[in-house]
């Protein structure tokens, strides 16, 4: 193992083809990763945000703030439940606002919820009139201070402070107390009004030590109009989320597998090349076993090399796209997962060289035969 | 040739490797290209695909249909504007229905008249006529909404009944269905009774003869600064997320793109110097150097060749039988395009080799010490 | 016989025999034919002969060297090395024998390219006993008596050719075998260069008793040997 180790220090410049490309391959995962997380950070920040355990949805809504109701006496049949703590409403309506100095066509995508229970990231619900907004819609021009107008009846909302990972379906959210929500909503989109006492959804926080699967089951059973979803679950609901995870992991888990045939295919051409030290070394005693491992240690080398100089490099194309154009969020909990990876397809990869270890004939070191 | 094929057979393990990288690097250019396109088909085909030239949003609704209302003055205007011979009503919305006895969403697009916010194509069947009659995307037909079958809005109970399939006419990934505007109206009135007629949601245009769409766009938006018209094109370019999905493809294909050349170049270098003692002999024995260099050449074109085909064999089957909720198309252009490109980087890189080939003096043979006694 | 290994450090064997060939036949099946590398060969080395081994090319002196050494198995006959009999020994306890009992030096490809004159001397324990501290010792002290000293630190690539045959010399007795087999080792040399080279091997073999077998064709340097031995067609001539 040391003489492998001491061959990557003295001789870098085999290695470096290898190197390169798996660097190459390396940014690709990460970059793919990145973007899906960022995709789905996006899309879920609302709902990650909850501090609740089950969501309350009517049986219609398909899981969609868009299409569920849920009337007062609904929500008292919950508050019923044996294992609720409390409720708090939530509605969401979803327009465009205008913001003093951008141009009359260029709107900021928003979404507003109104709420009761203040999630983790969001203080609790501010004055009338007034709203928390996501840091993401730094980027419309939005600032502290500034009174912007929602949708086409221009409904005024003072802005009073900015929130993090509160984003859905990949727009920036606004926070408002209920009684804002519901003049934007009546002002804006008759159609979806609601009566005062009803939400469009619920979230129910849960007393201590409750599952609360069971607990997401009973509501419905109690209310018969609703379907309740945990917490967890109402996230891989939000349209989306499920289809880009897989489609995304399985073009990541393909790209793993090139990196473990890049190694492969780079490895082999260098046992190839060492054949007759690989000879010599056997001749003197060296086993099989400590030869492979000599080169399956330069292999893990090589691959952390390039995922470190990868992990670099995502990082900082993570830090020249500004947050509005591509949603790329490259944590550090990503390169180390993709590195990980890379590492084990690194490590099968040098499976192909080990029937030609295992073959190098000592015998074949002495002279040139005969 | 003779050279290059003897070589391959001798050492075949390695060149196995790099078709094997090849194929697999193609086969993920290819799925991203028709995942691209299926995104972008699945998000905003039924507006690619319907029969106005010209539509005209509310500014509000940020390009979306969903968000967008027009309201009587801002009709007033576009009727107003000269140079328009046809204008219809637009109205989308997002249903829960019931098809083929399971819940599912639905986008309905209600249009006026056929050629201005109709499907442009057919696959199969005919436009709705009569009230209660729908197109339905093509996609979506083995779900419950084929030629024939009956969907239910939820609640309410309206029943449509699909009498014809539009390709590429999705909406937002889901099943959308084009009916007449009072089949619409009626949709929306069965969700919720009482709610009143809503406005409709987009205007469709179609410009006079001569006048071409972008004029047409332009003398509308002149009309207000709350009203937002697009053509067609624009309209689908422009919705919220494509811009953002081409630019995240386009990074992705200039990455997987530049590991095809590096690997086969890189690989081919590799090779030559670990043969620069065969070569030196060949050399040496009289082989002129042109036939050392083509014959690089042609296995460069047969392992790219492979590993494209190979590439493309992997991709074929997720078209026929999906691996996403995106249907893919296997577009023989798009791989055509694709094969050129590659091959052409992969030659490319192979010149680096080529040089090293043609570097070579045989003279060095003569008086090396290469027989090691 | 029995296999005594504990006795590392010390040098010739109780019978005061560091290689008994007897009867050793060595047949390669070659395209459906049989190729008789060795036939019947009867050697025997005491404990701190030189034995020269001249033979022709395709004569099995290669062959023979090589089951010498532990790196090839007989079809038939005994082998026996410092008391120790290999003759039935599975290619891991050839292994262990190799780093334990003999010292080679190739022809060609005789040093680790990437590893400094010491480190060289070094990987027989890398391999092998490990001993760590013992071994560096060991090392500095060979690459002192073969006049290396100053070279400890210097790539192969930075030494001359006789440089390089000291160094392998050096790296053969490391592990203090009880035989050392030498292939061609002044064949790359010029008449002058090879002389300095066999008095430098005659010395360190008689200084420890070391038993050793010299390959060569090279009628110059065979003096230096106590005793010439002829090989033909894989038989063996006195």
């Amino acid at each position: 193992m040391k003489i492998a180790l001491r061959e990557l220090r003295r001789r870098p410049a085999r290695f470096v083809t290898a190197t390169v490309i798996l660097t190459l391959v390396a940014v690709l995962v990460m970059f793919l990763g990145g973007l899906l997380d960022g995709l789905v950070r996006g899309a879920t920040g609302a709902l990650r945000a909850q501090d609740a355990d089950v969501i309350v949805y009517s049986d219609t809504a398909r899981s969609t703030f868009a299409r569920s109701r849920v009337e007062a006496d609904t929500r008292a049949a919950v508050e019923a439940v044996p294992g609720v703590a409390r409720t708090g409403g939530i509605g969401l309506v979803q327009l465009g606002a205008r913001v003093p100095g951008n141009g009359p066509r260029e709107l900021a995508a928003t979404a507003l919820f109104g709420y009761e229970l203040a999630p983790t990231r969001v203080p609790e619900p501010p004055a009338p009139g007034e709203v928390y907004a996501d840091d993401v819609l730094r980027a419309d021009g939005i600032e502290v201070g500034m009174e912007i107008l929602l949708g086409p009846a221009r409904s005024p909302v003072t802005v009073i402070g900015f929130v993090s990972d509160v984003s859905y379906s990949g727009q920036g959210s606004l926070w408002a107390e209920p009684g804002t929500w519901r003049d934007v909503v009546g002002a804006n989109r008759p159609d979806v009004e609601l009566p005062d006492d009803a939400f469009q959804a619920l979230v129910v926080q849960a007393d201590e030590g409750v599952d609360v699967q069971r607990l997401a089951e009973e509501i419905d059973d109690a209310t018969g109009t609703t379907e309740s979803l945990t917490t967890a679950e109402a996230i891989e609901e939000i349209p989306g989320v499920r289809a880009q995870r897989s489609t995304f992991n399985q073009i990541i888990g393909v790209t793993i597998a090139i990196a473990g045939v890049v190694v492969a295919l780079f490895f082999a051409l260098l046992t190839v090349e060492r054949l007759s030290l690989y000879g010599v070394l056997k001749a003197l005693g060296a086993r099989s076993s400590t030869l492979f491992a000599g080169l399956v240690a330069q292999a893990v080398v090589v691959t952390a090399v390039a995922s470190a100089v990868a992990g670099g490099l995502a990082l900082l194309i993570d830090a020249l796209i500004g947050p509005g154009s591509i949603p790329l969020d490259i944590s550090g909990s990503r390169v180390l997962t993709s590195a990980a990876l890379l590492l084990v397809a690194a490590v099968v990869g040098c499976a192909f060289s080990l029937r030609r270890v295992l073959r190098v004939d000592p015998a074949a070191a002495i002279g040139t035969g005969s | 040739m003779f050279l290059a094929l003897k070589e391959m057979r001798r050492a075949w393990v390695r060149f196995v490797l790099l078709i094997a990288a090849i194929g697999l690097l193609v086969f993920l250019i290819l799925f991203q290209q028709g995942l691209q396109s299926g995104l972008l088909t699945s998000f905003v085909g039924a507006i690619r695909n319907q029969s106005a030239p010209v539509l005209v949003y509310s500014v509000d609704g940020q390009r979306v249909l969903q968000g967008s209302v027009i309201t009587p003055d801002l009709e007033q205007i576009v009727r107003a504007t000269p140079d328009i011979a046809e204008i219809g009503y637009i109205g989308q919305g997002t249903f829960t229905v019931t098809a083929d006895g399971e819940p599912a969403d639905a986008t309905i697009i209600g249009y006026e008249r056929e050629g201005v916010g109709s499907p442009r194509d057919l696959t199969a069947g005919r436009l709705a006529e009569q009230p209660g009659e729908a197109v339905a995307s093509e996609a979506d037909a083995e779900d419950g909404f084929d030629v024939g079958d009956t969907v239910v809005v939820e609640p309410g109970g309206l029943e449509l009944t699909v009498v014809g399939l539009a390709p590429d006419a999705q909406l937002s990934v889901t099943p959308t269905l084009f009916v007449g505007y009072d089949t619409y109206l009626a949709a929306v009135a069965a969700r919720n009774p009482g709610g009143g007629d809503p406005l409709p949601n987009a205007l469709a245009v179609v410009p006079d003869e001569g006048t071409t769409p972008a004029a047409a766009v332009a003398a509308i938006n002149a009309g207000s600064d709350d009203l937002d018209a697009l053509t067609r094109a624009q309209a689908a370019d422009r919705s919220p997320g494509v811009a953002q999905v081409r630019q995240s493809f386009q990074i992705i294909f200039l990455l997987y793109g530049l590991v095809v050349p590096l690997v086969t170049g890189l690989f081919f270098l590799i090779v030559t110097i670990q043969k620069a003692g065969a070569l030196t002999l060949l050399r040496a024995i009289g082989a002129p150097a042109g036939r050392l260099v083509s014959a690089l050449l042609v296995q460069v074109v047969i392992i790219v060749g492979l590993g494209l085909v190979l590439g493309t064999a992997l991709y074929y089957p997720l078209t026929s039988f999906g691996a996403t909720s995106l249907s893919l198309r296997f577009d023989v252009g798009v791989v055509l395009v694709w094969s050129a490109l590659l091959m052409a980087l992969g030659l490319a890189s192979s010149l680096i080799a080529a040089r090293r080939v043609l570097a070579i003096d045989p003279v060095v043979a003569a008086t090396a010490a290469g027989a090691g006694r | 016989m029995s296999t005594t290994q504990d006795d590392t450090f010390e040098a010739s064997d109780s019978a005061g025999t560091a290689l008994r060939l007897r009867g050793v036949r060595k047949v390669y099946p070659v395209a459906g034919e049989e190729v008789v590398a060795l036939d019947h060969a009867d050697l025997e080395v005491a404990a701190d002969e030189i034995v020269a081994l001249v033979g022709p090319s395709g004569s099995g002196k290669t062959t023979l060297c090589s089951i010498a050494g532990g790196l090839l198995t007989t079809t038939a006959g005994d082998v026996v090395v410092g008391g120790e009999d290999i003759s039935g020994y599975s290619p891991k306890q050839l292994t262990r024998f190799r780093q334990d009992k003999v010292g080679f030096v190739f022809q060609s490809v005789n040093l680790v390219p990437f590893l400094t004159a010491r480190e060289n001397l070094l990987v027989v324990d890398e391999l092998g006993p490990r001993t760590g501290s013992a071994a560096r010792t060991r090392a500095d002290q060979l690459l002192d008596e073969l006049g290396l000293a100053d070279r400890a630190r210097n790539l192969p690539a930075q030494l001359s050719g006789g440089q390089r045959q000291r160094v392998a010399i050096g790296r053969a007795l490391m592990n203090d075998p009880d035989l050392v087999l030498f292939d061609e080792p002044t064949s790359a040399l010029d008449t002058h260069l090879g002389e300095q080279v066999m008095e430098l091997i005659r010395r360190e073999m008689k200084d420890r008793g070391t038993a050793a077998v010299v390959v060569t064709h090279d009628d110059r340097m065979t003096h230096y040997c106590d005793r010439v031995v002829h090989i033909v067609d894989g038989r063996i001539s006195a």
